[in-house]
Formats: C-alpha cells, sequence, structure tokens
C-alpha cells in the first residue's frame, strides 16, 4: 500500500470516528452535559460561550433558548434513581423535599424533548400546585392515569425524560448543583 | 509496522478535530433552522405572541407548559431592533437575547426590574443608536429575543396576555 493511501485511509477513518463520537455522545440524552446528581444530569455556564462544547451543542439539540443559570438551572433525567431507562410501561413516583430557588417544575418530554399527547393534557406539575405543608416532603406520580394529588400523565409505553427547572436558584443551589439534594425517581409497577 | 505510525497520528488528530468540529458547529446549525422556522412561521422583526404550548403546536424543542411565550426572531443587517418587554405584574416574567450561536446578549427579570418594563436597542457594533438608548451590541446580525411569562394557572392566560401583547419588537426608524 502507498504512503499517500495510508494516510488518505486513516484521515478518513479519523474524521469518521470523530464525527461518530461527536453524534453518539450527543445521543446519550443530556450525559455530554457533565454534571451528574443521583439521576439528573446538568451543566454550567449554559448560554455563554465559557460553557463546554459538548454542553453548548447538547443545550442547543436538547433546550434551545435556554436560559442562563443567574435566571434558571436545567436538571434532566432519563432514568431512575437506580439508573434504569424512564420507560412509559412503569409507574414513577417522584419525590423531593424543598428547593432552593423561587419557583420549580418538573415537565415529562420524550426522549427528544417534545411533549407528549395525552387526554388529559397533563405534562408538568410546578410548585405552585404545592401547598406549603408539603413543601418539604411532596411527591409526584408518573403514570397513565392519576394515582396521587400530583401527577404527570405518560399515555403509552416509549421512554421518556423529566425535566426540573429551578428559576431563580439560590446562589448555593448554582454553587452545589452536583450535590444539592433533588428528588427521587422510584420504579413503581411496570405493565407486562 | 513504522510505516503506520505517522498514518495513525494523523487519523488521532483528524478523530479530536472532527469531534470538536461537529459538537461546535451543533449550536450554529441548530439556531440558523430554528430562527428560519421561526420567521416563516411569524416573520421577523416583530414579536409573536404565542399561544400557549401544548403538544400539538410546539415550535421549539422542550418548551415549558407553564410559561406563555412571546417571540421575536430578528435580523439587524437593515436597522437596529428596539425591544420593549412589559411587565406582568405579580408574575416572574424575563426578557433574553440570543445570539446566532445560541449564546445569550442579554437577560433580565422582574427580578431586575422591579416592576419596570425592558427597554433595549439591539444593534451590531458598527450600528448608530439614538441618543440614550440601552443598546445591546450583538456579535451578528441574526438572533432570537424571548419573553418568558410564568402563569400561575394556563386559566389565567388572558389576563397575561392584556399585559404581554403590550411587548414588541420593532426596526429603529432611520
Amino acid at each position: 500500500m502507498s504512503p499517500g493511501l495510508r494516510y488518505g485511509l486513516m484521515l478518513v477513518a479519523g474524521l469518521a470516528i470523530g464525527t461518530g463520537t461527536a453524534v453518539a455522545q450527543l445521543r446519550q440524552s443530556f450525559a455530554a452535559m457533565g454534571i451528574e446528581n443521583g439521576p439528573w444530569r446538568t451543566g454550567e455556564k449554559v448560554g455563554t460561550a465559557d460553557a463546554s462544547v459538548a454542553t453548548r451543542a447538547t443545550v442547543a439539540l436538547r433546550g434551545l433558548l435556554a436560559l442562563p443559570e443567574r435566571e434558571a438551572i436545567y436538571f434532566n433525567a432519563a432514568v431512575d434513581s437506580q439508573g434504569r431507562k424512564l420507560i412509559g410501561k412503569c409507574a414513577y413516583r417522584v419525590s423531593g423535599g424543598t428547593i432552593d430557588a423561587r419557583w420549580w417544575s418538573l415537565t415529562l418530554y420524550d426522549s427528544k424533548g417534545y411533549l407528549i399527547p395525552n387526554p388529559a393534557s397533563v405534562h408538568s406539575v410546578g410548585s405552585a400546585a404545592i401547598a406549603p405543608d408539603e413543601a418539604a416532603n411532596w411527591t409526584v406520580d408518573v403514570a397513565a392515569k392519576r394515582t396521587g394529588a400530583h401527577w404527570i400523565a405518560m399515555p403509552d409505553d416509549q421512554p421518556f425524560e423529566l425535566t426540573l427547572r429551578a428559576y431563580h436558584p439560590s446562589r448555593q443551589l448554582r454553587a452545589e448543583r452536583g450535590r444539592a439534594p433533588l428528588p427521587r425517581i422510584e420504579r413503581g409497577e411496570c405493565r407486562a | 509496522m513504522s510505516r503506520w505510525i505517522g498514518p495513525i497520528v494523523v487519523a488521532v488528530i483528524a478523530a479530536l478535530a472532527a469531534w470538536y468540529a461537529t459538537l461546535a458547529a451543533t449550536p450554529t446549525v441548530i439556531m440558523d433552522r430554528a430562527w428560519e422556522r421561526l420567521a416563516e412561521q411569524a416573520g421577523y422583526n416583530r414579536m409573536a405572541h404565542t399561544p400557549l404550548v401544548t403538544a400539538d403546536h410546539q415550535t421549539i424543542v422542550r418548551p415549558s407548559p407553564d410559561l406563555a411565550y412571546s417571540i421575536c426572531a430578528f435580523d439587524l443587517s437593515q436597522s437596529p431592533l428596539e425591544v420593549m418587554a412589559n411587565p406582568v405584574p405579580d408574575h416572574y416574567w424575563s426578557l433574553t437575547v440570543f445570539d446566532s450561536v445560541t449564546d445569550v446578549a442579554f437577560v433580565e427579570s422582574d427580578r431586575d426590574t422591579k416592576g419596570a418594563p425592558i427597554r433595549v436597542v439591539l444593534a451590531t457594533a458598527d450600528q448608530q443608536v439614538p441618543k440614550g438608548a440601552r443598546k445591546i451590541v450583538m456579535p451578528d446580525a441574526r438572533g432570537v429575543a424571548l419573553i418568558r411569562v410564568l402563569l400561575k394557572s394556563r386559566g389565567e392566560i388572558g389576563a397575561v396576555d392584556a399585559y404581554r401583547k403590550q411587548s414588541f419588537c420593532r426596526p429603529l426608524k432611520g
């Protein structure tokens, strides 16, 4: 094999591997953003040129026009607290306490980041719906049918993701987003 | 084997370069497509006060069903753009301006303004703006200005619309 052919082949192979790795990284939901807190993934410096190239690409692909962190932090989960993929054929209970922010919401999306049609049109639960005496210990059920006071509809069997938005997060939450207490996601019964 | 050392080094460098270039280009490509879609649906250099998000009506990925969005895809190539965000009392609301590569050029919310409206003029570095205007320098001509208003319930959209629909973006007259 001639030297030119060797170099050409390896150049093409390198380009393909590099591009493929980037695409695979972006397909892994929010893992590329770097910060892990239980089942939740988030990033730093969102909306700025200082964010990592992987964070910027992930946000553009999965959360275009996201707010910078002084306004909001976005935590995203594609797995439960035991690391199992979130799928619609299982019921889930999300339980948490006070989130150190002015307001928070939990929203369910399909694996591409879009709301899933459901007869009740229930896609999210926000802190405004949580009574003061529940604020330190609340639960939200994710299931096909309502099972509790706070419920998000998951109408079919497809994989899904949850996004926790914390608007006007405290300075402490911003600084400790990788270890601050965040809601747990527990899997319940699954349909066969 | 030694004949392959050079080509392997080339492959490694090419892989790193391709990985970085793919990730780095992603925001620009996606923002460009989003801008075109927004401009096609609602025009540009005008504020579109979009209906509440539903599963059947989602313009942008990962929309929040708890927010009312007003959006202005802009192009400064002909003139600077004036943007006014009108307060919605007792609600979280914010104005964010994104450049063509998804970076935030400006953001303020009700917490910052303490109930006052936000008035800014978006312009490229070489464009003149009226004296006293609050100029936000954009790195290039295209971008998106986005107003978010948090709803306490979806039923209050009528009351919120009375405030948010006073917000606007419009080219500055020469």
